[in-house]
């Protein structure tokens, strides 16, 4: 059988370049540098620190954050304290949640740099 | 947030003809009473950027207030073969076929979950089951009447994917036996036990079950069978004796493709390589007891003794004597209708819908819809155009859950998903019924789809693919004042070419993917008889399907050799068990869609969209038609609701060697796609690391435009995004001036002169 195998995606993401982190707040939508793309690709693949999805509450306008349940036939987990209207904003959520997940290491700010 | 759930339906027929009656087949959990309105579509798109939703009521006799009830989905594929004479008069009895689990350990995921691969059970469960049970292994029971039950259990749990036989037998004296052999018993693989245990003597058995495989009869609901602890897997020739005969003469018995009919022991000896394109499993032995498949299990599957000698069921028909059964099969929800409409004569063809509206479970205002199209009266074309509901594509699509079942979407798409509520429905409701993307409980992928259950993709507000998509050639037609027919994807395959042959101009959609031989053959004798064809989308034309000769709407898709698959089907699987063809890509069938439209797929690339630019033969005279008052260096497209862009999600070039005409102008390109637009994987030899649309020029979308025969013609602009940038700038953009240049030549009969 041909499988997507979510442990393959094993690039090893060097916890010190920090300036991946900082080139995704900027631009969370891409396109990235060769490094990130490939820091990206673990994370979505993988899955690692929450198989995170958008929900759409209004189309266009707003979305909820929600999680894929690890077994078929279970619901979607909604974040309903976790609504954005910019994916964007999204994007830079979750990247954080993974590259904590992942590293060990937690980002600070928003997406602007302030502090959320 | 919109309730697009609470209440869920399908129509029958899916399409209709004015005169004509359609059936509406409701259901609901949490309401007794909705709001309900017939419009027809221009757009199904809710998207603010957008037109938004374009609905008109059309005021009909079924319009408003309707009771509901509740009518539950039993999923679930199975055999049943009626009660018979022969059944009720055994004493001892013998039970054995071959086996092949694909899901033996669903027990250990799904607590006590329980497997039968033939049963004969009584209301009340008396009788007998062969199963497998929540350990993963087999198990015989016999349960007498007066609620004494023996179980006899095999020693090794089953292997997934690994054939064995299977022989179960009851001797009246008071035992009973199974036996499991494994046929590749080496490496760790051997399943091999024999068990054997006292049971209760001389049982009567019921005089009325029937004889089940795949599932055991629970009751029975308006006629129809309830079955239970359904299994995945094959069951490859079962044979029934009269006998608790010794498990290497059954083995015998099994593995003779043609049973002797004159052997007395014999009660049943189904042969499953019989009717392969029908839903009717055929008896061998002298009782003839037939029986009939419930839920559309897959045929034409290898059976133990598929070799490889030949890949084709209709080349050696005994090796495919096995049905691979899935708990989660679903053809027909069975829903009584609740009401009719009879489609008034003069109502215009096109996408209608039943609106179903109130407040839903949760307190949401609920906006939910019922697809389904209304055609021109067969023989009366009431315009010169036809747009061609892509009915196919839409079954082939229905309710997928893809994006939350496999792993790939955030990658491919670059960025998080964005679900709706029918996806968070699909997430619970397995019951619906998945899509030919999808795949089963077991993993195995899902090969046929039916229009006999609720579509949540298929109607208003559904995830913007295929069916939304297409609403938006609709809402431009109808922007621009174009008169059109709606024809659909079945009724080209059944009318062919005389239907489309009524048209001075057809159009087809963002994705016309999935195409019998008989729509193939229809276009190309349309387009050779002078016959126009706008095609404006991405990646059609690319799948080759059967439709079940029997059940209307419903399609048959194999997943094989190559092609984007979501799963890949099962060696000596890649022809169709309706028609016996090879299914596969057209591509690999000799009918490029290159040959057909000037264009074929290339690739996906769902982070961005990109633009077009017009290339040097754009400038020719004799399609000076296409750019009037489009700029020489405009940027074409450079906008769009799909990402930003004309050219994107799936796009398609032209390919002389894969059949482009040598008279085809190649007029514009979107050729810088970024490295997020990857190609097909038909679209390359070998790997390397310049496949990506950075650094590959192959992907990438090309518009085109070819003469054919007799004065018709062929325009293509080869990507799926291009529909959605049509409403653009109120509808005052360069993709609607191009559409319309086109269009209004193709309606002009005059031919295309200078080729
Ligand atoms: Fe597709």
């Amino acid at each position: 059988m041909l499988v997507n195998d979510p442990a393959a995606a094993h690039f090893e993401i060097d916890p010190d370049r920090t300036d991946l982190v900082e080139e995704f707040r900027r631009n969370p939508k891409g396109p990235h540098s060769d490094t990130l793309r490939k820091v990206l690709h673990r994370m979505r693949w993988s899955g690692e620190g929450g198989r995170f999805v958008l929900v759409t509450v209004e189309p266009g306008r707003r979305w909820v954050l929600g999680r894929l349940p690890e077994r078929r036939g279970r619901p979607v987990e909604l974040f309903h304290n976790q609504t954005f209207d910019d994916p964007a904003d999204a994007e830079w959520h979750v990247f954080k949640v993974r590259w904590q997940a992942i590293t060990g290491r937690a980002i600070a700010g928003g997406r602007s740099g302030e502090p959320d | 947030m919109v309730d697009t759930n609470s209440v869920l339906g399908y129509a029958t027929p899916l399409i209709v003809s004015p005169g004509e009656r359609v059936r509406f087949h409701l259901s609901s959990r949490s309401m007794t009473e909705c709001g309900v309105e017939v419009v027809r579509v221009r757009c199904g798109d809710p998207d603010p950027a957008g037109p938004g939703l374009r609905l008109h009521a059309m005021n009909s006799a079924v319009d408003g207030r309707r009771p509901l009830r509740f009518q539950p989905i039993r999923p679930g594929s199975f055999a049943l073969v009626p009660n018979r004479l022969p059944f009720g008069t055994l004493s001892s009895f013998g039970f054995a076929c071959f086996l092949w689990p694909t899901w033996p350990a669903k027990g250990e995921s799904e607590r006590g979950a329980i497997q039968t691969v033939a049963a004969r059970v009584a209301n009340g469960g008396a009788g007998w089951r062969l199963e497998i049970g929540p350990d993963a292994r087999l198990r015989f029971v016999v349960a007498a009447a007066g609620g004494r039950t023996a179980t006899a259990i095999a020693e090794e749990p089953l292997r997934e994917r690994e054939w064995v036989f299977v022989a179960a037998r009851y001797d009246a004296g008071g035992a009973m036996l199974l036996d499991v052999v494994s046929l590749d018993p080496q490496a760790g693989r051997d399943a091999t036990s024999s068990a054997g245990t006292s049971a209760p003597g001389g049982v009567i058995w019921s005089g009325s079950a029937p004889l089940t495989f795949g599932a055991r009869q629970a009751g029975e609901e308006r006629g129809r069978p309830v079955t239970a602890d359904h299994f995945n897997g094959k069951i490859d020739r079962p044979r029934l004796v009269s006998a608790a005969l010794p498990a290497g003469e059954l083995r015998g018995l099994c593995e003779a493709v043609d049973p002797r009919p004159g052997d007395p022991r014999i009660v049943g000896a189904w042969d499953f390589a019989h009717g392969i394109g029908t839903d009717r499993v055929h008896d061998r032995s002298a009782n003839r007891l037939d029986g009939q498949l419930h839920n559309l299990p897959a045929r034409g599957a290898t059976g133990a003794n598929w070799d490889g000698s030949a890949v084709s069921w209709q080349a050696r028909p005994e090796h495919y004597g096995a049905v691979h059964f899935h708990d989660d099969d679903m053809a027909d929800a069975g829903w009584e209708p609740d009401f009719a409409l009879e489609v008034p004569p003069d109502w215009p063809s096109g996408f209608y819908a039943l609106r179903l509206t109130g407040t839903g479970a949760g307190g949401d205002p609920m906006d939910s819809f019922v697809g389904f199209f209304v055609r021109a009266p067969l023989g009366q074309a009431r315009a010169p155009v036809a747009f061609v509901a892509s009915t196919a594509t839409f079954l082939a699509y229905a309710n997928s859950a893809l994006r939350l079942d496999q792993v790939h979407a955030e990658s491919m798409l670059e960025g998080l998903m964005q679900l709706s509520r029918d996806d968070c429905y699909i997430a619970e409701h397995r019951e619906l019924g998945l899509s030919t993307y999808d795949t089963h409980s077991d993993g195995s992928g899902w090969i046929y789809s039916t229009a006999l259950r609720p579509i949540l993709s298929m109607r208003p507000r559904a995830n913007s693919f295929n069916y939304v998509n297409d609403t938006h050639v609709l809402d431009w037609l109808e922007e621009k004042g174009f008169a059109y027919d709606v024809i659909a994807d079945d009724d080209i395959h059944r009318e062919g070419a005389a239907l489309l042959g009524q048209y001075r101009c057809v159009i087809t959609g963002t994705h016309p993917e999935y195409y019998s031989r008989e729509m193939c053959d229809a276009f190309d004798a349309y387009q050779r008889g002078g016959g126009r064809h706008m095609y404006l989308g991405g990646n059609g034309f690319y799948w080759r399907i059967a439709w079940n000769p029997a059940l209307p709407s419903a399609i048959e898709v194999r997943r094989d050799v190559s092609g984007v698959r979501t799963w890949e089907g099962e060696p000596g699987e890649a022809h169709h068990s309706y028609t016996g063809e090879f299914a596969g890509l057209w591509r690999q069938n000799g009918r490029p869609p290159q040959r057909l439209v000037g264009v074929g797929f290339d690739a996906q690339v769902f982070d961005r969209s990109a633009w077009y630019r017009r290339l040097p033969e754009s400038h020719d005279p004799r399609v000076a038609f296409i750019f009037e008052g489009v700029g020489a260096d405009e940027r074409i497209g450079d906008f769009g609701l799909r990402n930003g862009g004309a050219a994107g999600l799936e796009i398609d070039r032209a390919e002389p060697t894969l059949g482009s005409p040598p008279h085809l102008l190649r007029v514009a390109t979107a050729d810088r796609i970024g490295y997020g637009g990857l190609p097909s994987p038909e679209e390359f030899r070998t790997s390397h690391r310049g496949l990506d649309g950075e650094q590959n020029a192959n992907v990438r979308a090309d518009m085109v435009f070819f003469p054919t025969a007799a004065g018709g013609g062929v325009f293509a602009t080869g990507s799926i995004a291009w529909a959605c940038a049509l409403s653009c700038r109120g509808y005052d953009n360069n993709v609607s001036r191009i559409t319309e240049n086109v269009l209004r030549r193709f309606l002009d009969p005059a031919p295309f002169a200078g080729f």
